[in-house]
Formats: structure tokens, C-alpha cells, sequence
């Protein structure tokens, strides 16, 4: 799951995964970061940097 | 000492303090990033829990999440024993997968005291999972956990002066400036700073300047503050509250010293 937060700010940068995720696909990042208003860099590693792992571990539950 | 508002909405707010010495700006930062009281989830109770994460994430997760906070109906240091109706709120999370659990799907025990924002994700239940937690929201202090901390990226700087006492025009500053402030004006064929208060004090315009005539300072008495607001309570009313805080910390200073 994407953190609730930013680590180094604190900004809530989790609200606004599911809309990037499904942007990216089609727009450039930078673009659709700008766009949701995530302007620090460490915001925006956030995002760029999160491999979502629930569907990998869903089937050992 | 004096206060002017550059901007301020509900979320983010810019200000400038001047007559002021680092020292008070410094507290004044502080006070606003650990002394105002916020609301946030401190106890969780969790009767099932079927997801991939594990229980202790989704407490974490639950305990960052922002609630919006009212200050006037809820008190810091209760005095009561057991937790009672002016000190805290319970909430309630019941969700059967498949599905993903948001922030929004908190159900609270208050109308009022509700998660500042509606889209954070929690978990993602797959079919036959199932979340169940009761979860307690207090008051605390930013300086006792980051969750209760108001503000987010909140800081100063000093304000920055740019003095241009020699130009020819050259327009070299203006190529390498990375905030873009600088800009030759046409008819005087002399560079002229657009908004000083962006500068970043990086100096490249005076390694640029080859007459040695433009020159970036800071003024060291008036500080810029910059902060944003996580969603529980309005921006412009944080520094406020700290300087109440504030205000009543050094009353009890005062007292003490008596």
C-alpha cells in the first residue's frame, strides 16, 4: 500500500495514487504531478518510486 | 514587530514577520509545528483483520490519517480516568472485501470529527477478507507524535534583497537566475528584479555578473514563514493558536519566576 504520507514532509501524498496510477498510463508523469499538486521532490518520490505489493502477497493469505 | 499576510487559504498560508530577531521566529515555528493541539487516532482496537498488512501497519496507517479538529469542544488534558465525551472520539471500520478501505469509510461516533480527507487509502481486501476496528481519537501535542502536528513543511527564510548598483545589460543574470526573477527592462536597458521574495539567495547571478554590480542579501530582521495545513484545522488559524500557546507558555514562565 502507497504510505498515507510524504516520509521527509509529512504532506498526505496517498490520496492521490489511485488518480496517478491510472494517468501515468497514458501522460507523462511530471505532467500529472503537477497537475495534482505535488510540488516538493520528496512528495513526488513518493509516488514515483511505489510498487504496490498487495495483489503479489494476496495469494499466501 | 509587524505581520504581513502575502497569502493564505484553507490549506496553505505565507506570511511576512518583520521587526523580528531568529530567535522569536524560531519559537514561533516551533510553537506552530508542536504546540497546537490536533486531533488524531490514538487507540485501536482491532477485532479482525484479514488483509496483507499487518495489524500494527494499519494502526500506523489509521494514526496518520488527518482528522478534522474541534478545538472548542474537545479539551487537551481531560481529567477524567477512563476517557469520557470532552476528550475523545471513537470511530468504527468495518469493511468486507473485495474492497479497497478508504479514510471515508471511518464511521465516527462525532459528525464534526471526520478524516480531512476522504481518498486515503487504507488497505486492499481481496474476496473474503474482512477489516473490523474500533479506533479512539484525542487531542495531542505535535511534539509528542508527528500525527498531531497541524503543519506540514512549515519553515522561514529570510527575507532576500537583490541590489543592482551596475548594469550594462548583458542579460547574463537573467539566463542563469532558476527561479526566473530577473529580466532586462527594455527601455532602460537594465535588469530589474520581478519578485524578490522568491530569490533563493543561490548567488549565480553575481558569479554571472562580470561588472561585479548586482549583488543578492537577505534582510535579517524580517523572516518569510511558509506552511501548509495537513486538513485538520485552517491554515490561517494555526499561527494564531501557537502564539496563544505561546503567549500563555511564557505567562507560566513568568509566573514561575515570581
Amino acid at each position: 500500500m502507497i504510505p498515507v504520507r510524504c516520509f521527509t514532509c509529512g504532506k498526505i501524498i496517498s490520496n492521490v495514487w489511485e488518480e496517478y496510477r491510472e494517468r501515468v498510463k497514458k501522460e507523462e508523469s511530471a505532467k500529472v504531478l503537477d497537475d495534482l499538486g505535488i510540488k516538493r521532490y520528496c512528495c513526488r518520490r513518493m509516488l514515483i518510486t511505489h510498487v504496490p505489493l498487495v495483489d503479489t502477497f494476496a495469494p499466501y493469505q | 514587530m509587524e505581520i504581513e499576510i502575502l497569502e493564505v487559504d484553507d490549506r496553505e498560508g505565507r506570511f511576512m514577520l518583520s521587526g523580528s530577531t531568529a530567535a522569536f521566529s524560531n519559537g514561533l515555528r516551533r510553537g506552530m509545528m508542536a504546540e497546537v493541539p490536533t486531533m488524531a487516532i490514538d487507540d485501536v482496537n482491532i477485532y479482525e483483520n484479514g488483509s496483507v498488512l499487518f495489524d500494527e501497519q494499519i494502526a500506523l496507517r489509521l494514526g496518520l490519517i488527518p482528522l478534522v479538529t474541534d478545538l472548542d469542544s474537545y479539551v487537551l488534558n481531560c481529567d477524567c480516568e477512563e476517557g469520557c465525551t470532552s476528550c475523545q472520539v471513537s470511530m468504527t471500520l468495518n469493511v468486507e472485501g473485495p474492497a479497497v478501505v478508504y479514510s471515508s469509510d471511518l464511521v465516527s461516533s462525532d459528525p464534526n470529527i471526520i478524516p480531512a480527507e476522504d481518498k486515503i487509502p487504507i488497505v486492499e481486501l481481496k474476496s473474503g477478507q474482512k477489516l473490523y476496528v474500533e479506533v479512539v481519537a484525542r487531542l495531542g501535542l505535535g511534539k509528542n507524535h508527528a500525527k498531531w502536528q497541524p503543519v506540514v513543511a512549515c519553515g522561514y527564510k529570510n527575507k532576500p534583497v537583490i541590489t543592482i548598483t551596475e548594469c550594462d545589460g548583458c542579460g547574463e543574470c537573467v539566463e542563469v537566475c532558476p527561479k526566473g526573477i530577473l529580466s532586462i527592462d527594455e527601455s532602460t536597458n537594465k535588469v530589474t528584479v520581478s519578485d524578490e521574495i522568491e530569490c533563493s539567495l543561490c548567488k549565480l547571478c553575481e558569479k554571472a555578473c562580470y561588472l561585479d554590480g548586482i549583488h543578492a542579501g537577505s534582510k535579517e530582521d524580517v523572516f518569510i514563514f511558509r506552511y501548509e495545513s495537513d486538513g485538520s484545522l485552517p491554515a490561517d488559524k494555526i499561527p494564531l493558536l501557537a502564539v496563544k500557546q505561546l503567549r500563555e507558555k511564557a505567562e507560566q514562565f513568568i509566573e514561575g519566576l515570581k
